[in-house]
């Protein structure tokens, strides 16, 4: 009909139109301060309503009504602070009279004296109810209307929000334009050559490169407040604080930040230096070591601007690995090509000398599955080694990589995608008096660790056989510069330096992506060890590989967390899947390390079972994990475990559902309070939560409302199941956080995680949620079922627990 | 006719998606951070005077006379939402429903005011 085509013709629509729909009703309508696109309060076939859905997406914060809308122009705001962030707006209505404001919630609409102005302060309400703005700011557009509408799927909401980002003036139209539409190449399990892997994992690799770029480039932020100063080795360093990161953005160590003047009390000027202090629970300053100090305004104060600087390197790496994997047949030996490749090879065993003894100096003796692992792998050109939580991993591959230098000389390069996990392992490496170098990343030097003094860099200024070169490194760090024939000669002399010390070790650390350094180039590692294998991705894998591998060990473990991918695009082709996992799948065996040397033996029993074939068996004894002269109310004496049942409210009503719940933080406070009170130190407890919002709130309120000193619960550790992969705590108290019945539990499905989340206690572990939500999932469904058989399910007062006889949900279905 | 509109639909229909997942997700975390960053910040508390004008007060009526006076539609009542420009106080009228919880909230406040 000519009406629908009119209708459709985006030309004609009114520029008000919701770029979604089309619904043009100026009632309905309402524009996005930041972009100046309008979006109507309808939600279609999506959860949300238009604007909503685009608010969400593009993380725009701010609107105006439309002139001709209920309320006429008008820009929400909060009446008091003027804050226009409509996600922390909602209004007040005034004790019986027609009136309302709107306030913002905190910490506007918080003020006490709102009572006696005659506002209603506790019927304060979001302006955003059920994912749409309240309809007396913004009508709802009809039934009839919408259907009339275009329909437009969540989908093409995310895809023309994508485009966006490229195209401020891209349209729906756009979306139906070849290329757009396109999704990745899925990886596969077996590939027919190394130019197959490399057109697969290419593209996979640059989507996320693109990602990370749009992500930090868009991260500027304005007003910051600078406090100068001065470090040990004379660099110039700001101190200051971001407003707020997007959640998506982690700021690390040796990340590169740009610095810029804009006030009138200096010329323009700017910076760039590397991060080297991050937010932490001692304070939210951020402190970047600049590059060149020379000519910073430090005696201005404020008036600055930040801008995040992305870096290709990593991803450079990954792509010219890739493409060496695929061209150089020197790059890994032809056996390895094709069983990475997943091509039918049979098993070969090399002909080596065994060593009497498997253990290395210094370091424990190995158990029998340890004993095992490093035969098997010392025997074998590709092997895998799955190490669950607190089986020793750690001191495995150290061994491993011992008895490798051993039997074949160095240099064995040594692997994990975080540099904690190197550091970690090139400790015990060191241990056993092999020659270690730990190669860090230009941008990571000034970071202290505690092997620092096996950092190349490090270990350079102490050759005392090169005195040309200690003399100007001398008189480079008292002046700060050298003259430039000075500066020629220094780094030839510093270049050598570094490849004598290289060639001359036996053991070289370095992250996956580190395996790329230019100083590696020229080194060729027959062996090749990864640890945490199951938390790099396959192309950051193949970085150290490439480098001429002929024996490889991964370590890893892939019931436990796998790499993180941030775009989702890529991690739904399937990027987000380890070479440990794909090998496993491919049928290689894994060895499985299997006496647990972590957890109390009651603690270990569900996680043993459920992930772990019921294979896991305990190196330590109950009385080996008692708390001695520890009084806290266990609701089963031998039993160091309860599930805490706590059906709290979530906080934020109306708007969808949030991820905060004061009741279980409350409970929490309590449960580290009483162990704190009992002797417990603090940095015993870690605390594991997986959503941001509760993580920030606990930290918050354990400090201002905690009956303890504040500065104690500071010591405590409060952080997403993430954060503690690879670590241990004492005590680990879980705060589920999600109670709302309408909703998965997001995150917590994932088994890995749950996994990850149960094994980090040695002595004892507290989970508080609420079981009629969590048992809907299968999952959930098994652990609080076997909480419950162990009569550890309980709920009431800490100082008188009773056993809970809530019932389950029954779970949805089976997964897993 | 009649067959005809019964053979459309009444209301879009919700179609279940990853992206409508991550929506709902995204939205819960963009409320909760957000809130919780106004709880970090130490944002100082303005002297703009927030009581309620007198003006309006003056012109006051009660739920029923609200009711049936100055409603362009039926089920509706009619609120004045305060606003601010620079420094000048704004008013402006809007109609909120019957139902709403705004409406029932101002119903239930006299009730409680005539039975004291
Ligand atoms: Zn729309
Ligand atoms: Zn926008
Ligand atoms: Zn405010």
């Amino acid at each position: 009909e000519e009406d629908d085509e009119e209708f459709y013709n985006s030309k004609e629509l009114p520029d008000y139109a919701c770029k979604y729909c089309g619904i043009h009703e100026p009632n309905c309508v309402v524009m996005c301060n930041l972009c100046k696109k309008w979006f109507c309060n309808g939600r279609g076939n999506t959860s949300g309503s238009h604007i909503i859905n685009h608010l969400v997406r593009a993380k725009h914060k701010e609107v105006t009504l439309h002139k001709d809308g209920p309320l006429g122009e008008t820009v929400l705001e909060c009446y008091s602070c003027g804050v226009r962030n409509v996600f922390v707006l909602g209004f007040i209505p005034a004790k019986a009279d027609s009136v309302v404001v709107l306030l913002c919630r905190q910490p506007c609409a918080a003020q006490n004296s709102l009572k006696d102005m005659n506002w209603e302060q506790e019927q304060w309400k979001p302006l955003i109810s059920d994912r749409s703005f309240l309809t007396w700011l913004v009508k709802i557009p009809s039934e009839q209307e919408q259907l009339r509408a275009r329909q437009i799927t969540a989908q093409q909401i995310n895809k023309l929000e994508e485009l966006w980002k490229d195209n401020v003036d891209a349209t729906f139209q756009d979306l139906e334009k070849p290329g757009v539409d396109e999704e990745p190449q899925q990886v596969l399990l077996r590939y027919e050559d190394g130019y197959q892997y490399q057109n697969i994992f290419g593209p996979l690799v640059k989507l996320e490169a693109d990602y990370d770029k749009r992500l930090k480039e868009s991260q500027t932020q304005e007003n910051i407040e600078v406090r100068w100063d001065v470090g040990l080795n004379k660099k110039t360093i700001a101190y200051f604080t971001l407003a707020k990161t997007d959640g998506d953005m982690k700021l690390m160590h040796g990340d590169e930040l740009r610095l810029r003047y804009v006030g009138e009390m200096h010329k323009t000027w700017a910076g760039v230096g590397h991060v080297i202090k991050v937010p932490d629970n001692y304070g939210e300053d951020i402190g970047i070591e600049l590059k060149n100090g020379a000519g910073a305004p430090s005696e201005c104060h404020s008036n600055f601007v930040v801008d995040f600087i992305w870096k290709s390197t990593s991803f450079d790496r990954m792509q010219l690995a890739l493409r060496k994997f695929a061209v150089d047949d020197t790059s890994v030996s032809a056996y390895i090509y094709h069983r990475l490749l997943g091509h039918e090879v049979e098993e070969v065993l090399f002909r080596c000398h065994l060593p009497k003894h498997f253990s290395a100096p210094n370091l424990p003796d190995l158990n029998r599955s340890q004993v095992y692992a490093v035969k098997h792998a010392l025997q074998r050109p590709l092997s895998l080694i799955q190490g669950p939580p607190g089986t020793g991993k750690t001191v495995t591959s150290a061994t491993i990589v011992y008895q490798l230098v051993k039997q074949n000389g160095g240099p064995v390069l040594v692997c994990a995608p975080s540099n904690t996990a190197v550091d970690q392992l090139t400790e015990k490496i060191h241990r056993t008096n092999l020659k270690v170098v730990r190669l860090c990343a230009k941008s990571r030097e000034a970071i202290d660790s505690p092997v620092s003094f096996l950092a190349l860099h490090n270990q350079i200024r102490k050759l005392d056989t090169n005195t040309e070169l200690q003399k100007l490194q001398q008189l480079k760090d008292e002046t700060g510069e050298l003259s430039s024939v000075d500066e020629k000669r220094y780094r030839m002399l510093k270049k050598s330096a570094e490849r004598e010390l290289l060639e001359a070790a036996d053991v070289i650390c370095c992250t996956c992506v580190g395996a790329g350094d230019p100083r590696l180039v020229r080194l060729k590692f027959h062996s090749i060890l990864i640890d945490e294998s199951m938390q790099a991705t396959e192309p950051e894998c193949m970085v150290p590989v490439v480098l001429g591998v002929k024996q490889l060990i991964l370590v890893g473990d892939h019931c436990q967390l796998g790499p993180v991918v941030m775009c989702k695009k890529a991690a739904r082709a399937g990027l987000s899947q380890s070479l440990f996992e794909r090998l496993v799948v491919l049928g290689i065996r894994p060895f499985r390390l299997e006496v647990q040397y972590r957890m109390h033996p009651e603690l270990s029993r569900f996680p043993s079972n459920f992930f772990y074939e019921g294979s896991l068996q305990n190196g330590v004894c109950a009385d080996e994990r008692k708390l001695l002269k520890i009084d806290f109310p266990w609701p089963v004496l031998d039993r160091p475990m309860f599930f805490y049942v706590t059906q709290g409210q979530e906080e934020i009503a109306g708007s969808g559902t949030s991820y905060l719940n004061r009741t279980e933080a409350a409970n929490v406070e309590k449960i580290a309070t009483r162990f704190l009170k009992s002797g417990i130190k603090p940095e015993q407890i870690g605390i594991i939560t997986p959503y941001e919002g509760q993580r920030a709130y606990l930290v918050q309120y354990m400090q201002y409302q905690g009956s303890l000193h504040g500065k104690l619960y500071q010591e405590i550790e409060v952080a997403s199941v993430d954060a503690f992969q690879g670590r241990e705590k004492d005590i680990i108290i879980m705060s589920c956080v999600r109670s709302n019945e309408h909703q998965g539990i997001g995150f917590l499905n994932d088994p890995r995680r749950l996994n990850v989340a149960l094994t980090r206690a040695k002595y004892g572990i507290i989970i508080a949620g609420n079981p009629k939500v969590l048992s809907k999932q299968p999952l959930w469904n098994h652990l609080l079922s076997f909480y419950k058989e162990q009569k550890v399910l309980v709920e009431g007062p800490l100082t008188n627990l009773k056993e809970s006889l809530i019932q389950f949900a029954k779970p949805k279905k089976l997964i897993n | 006719s009649t067959s005809e509109s019964h053979a459309i639909p009444s209301a879009p229909r919700k179609v279940e998606c990853a992206e409508d997942e991550e929506f709902l997700s995204a939205l819960d975390k963009m409320v909760s951070e957000n809130i919780q960053d106004r709880m970090r910040e130490p944002i100082k508390l303005s002297n703009v005077d927030i009581s309620v004008p007198v003006v309006v007060k003056s012109n006051k009526k009660t739920y029923d006379q609200l009711q049936d006076s100055n409603n362009p539609d039926q089920g509706t009542m009619g609120f004045v939402l305060m606003v601010r420009k620079g420094n000048k106080q704004q008013y402006k009228t809007f109609h909120a429903d019957i139902n709403s919880e705004l409406a029932q909230n101002l119903r239930d406040q006299e009730l409680v005011q005539r039975e004291e």
